[in-house]
């Protein structure tokens, strides 16, 4: 166990807060909470803070949400494992949210138009297509709205940055978004 | 009609729907992790509260700090519902209330009232 690696890696990449492992509903929340209070402390922006949440709180509900890894319990509640790391990023002078997770390789293609199409728009447009889509709940299932990448962008103020990595047959997912 | 009373969590709003003072409250957070089935049973409390004319001037305060992508579906889901109600003769006012600095929820708003021109319903924004 190498510790001071991590330390290391962290402090390069502007790290505020950071988990890994069994992201459930409740962890999510206790997350949220204390990367703001953290953020509040350090004097940043409340609106900056607001665009944050909003941005982890999907990226978090996407993991738990479709994860090829998650987990179902009898109350109909998710886990799954991810990362999140919430960060500031030097060379953008802004904070950043990322987050990964195992997916279904069959995922692969409809994530990428998804956030390809939405990644060509701009706010007001991704403003108007996303009333289209709550109007129309064509991307709607049992658990949400399917707006998700949508809403992350829109409180994004770079275009959303993504990538896939096969490791050993296991496809994993890489979101970034700068707030 | 039995009032519908919730009490918030970290990521639940309050819910105080009244069937006799005809104001309707839900403020606080909202991003549960099954969001329709959070707001199931007050869309259905709605849907049958509305069904009845009241002669009354029925207010809903709504104010939220935080919604996730779901329940912006939730609520344009409820407003659908008081929609129907209004062009039906329901006398409804929707005061949408946030604090000055929150701009999300200002725009929420906006769009709601874009969304649904025919309903009344009035930004407020909180001191």
């Amino acid at each position: 166990m190498n510790i001071s690696k991590i330390r290391t890696i962290m402090a390069e990449e502007g790290v505020v807060f950071s988990f890994s492992g069994m992201i459930s509903q409740s962890l999510t929340a206790f997350m949220l909470e204390t990367a703001k209070t953290q953020l509040e402390d350090s004097g940043e922006d409340s609106k900056m803070i607001r665009s944050m949440f909003h941005i982890a709180i999907e990226q978090l509900q996407n993991i738990m949400s479709y994860s090829k890894e998650r987990d179902i319990n009898d109350e109909n509640k998710y886990t799954s494992p991810g990362v999140l790391v919430i960060g500031f990023s030097e060379k953008y002078n802004k904070y950043y949210v990322t987050s990964s997770n195992q997916i279904f390789e069959e995922d692969k293609e409809k994530l990428m138009n998804k956030i390809d199409e939405i990644n060509s728009m701009e706010k007001d447009a991704l403003r108007k297509f996303l009333r289209e889509k709550l109007r129309s709940a064509e991307d709607k299932h049992d658990r949400g709205a399917g707006v998700g990448f949508i809403e992350m962008a829109k409180r994004s103020s770079e275009k959303l940055k993504y990538n896939f990595e096969n490791i050993d047959g296991k496809y994993y997912f890489h979101i970034l978004a700068y707030v | 009609m039995e009032n519908l009373i919730i009490e918030a969590t970290k990521y639940t709003p309050e819910v105080n729907l009244n069937a006799s003072s005809h104001i309707q409250l839900i403020a606080g957070k909202s991003y549960p992790e099954n969001t329709f089935e959070f707001y199931k049973p007050i869309s259905l409390w709605v849907e049958k509260y509305l069904e009845t004319l009241h002669d009354k001037n029925i207010i809903f305060n709504i104010e939220l700090e935080y919604l996730n992508s779901s329940s912006l579906k939730a609520y344009f889901d409820l407003f659908d519902i008081i929609e129907i109600a209004h062009e039906k003769g329901q006398k409804i006012l929707i005061n949408w209330i946030y604090d000055a600095d929150n701009d999300i929820a200002e725009e929420t708003g906006e769009d709601f009232i874009a969304d649904f021109a025919n309903l009344e319903i009035k930004l407020l924004v909180k001191n």
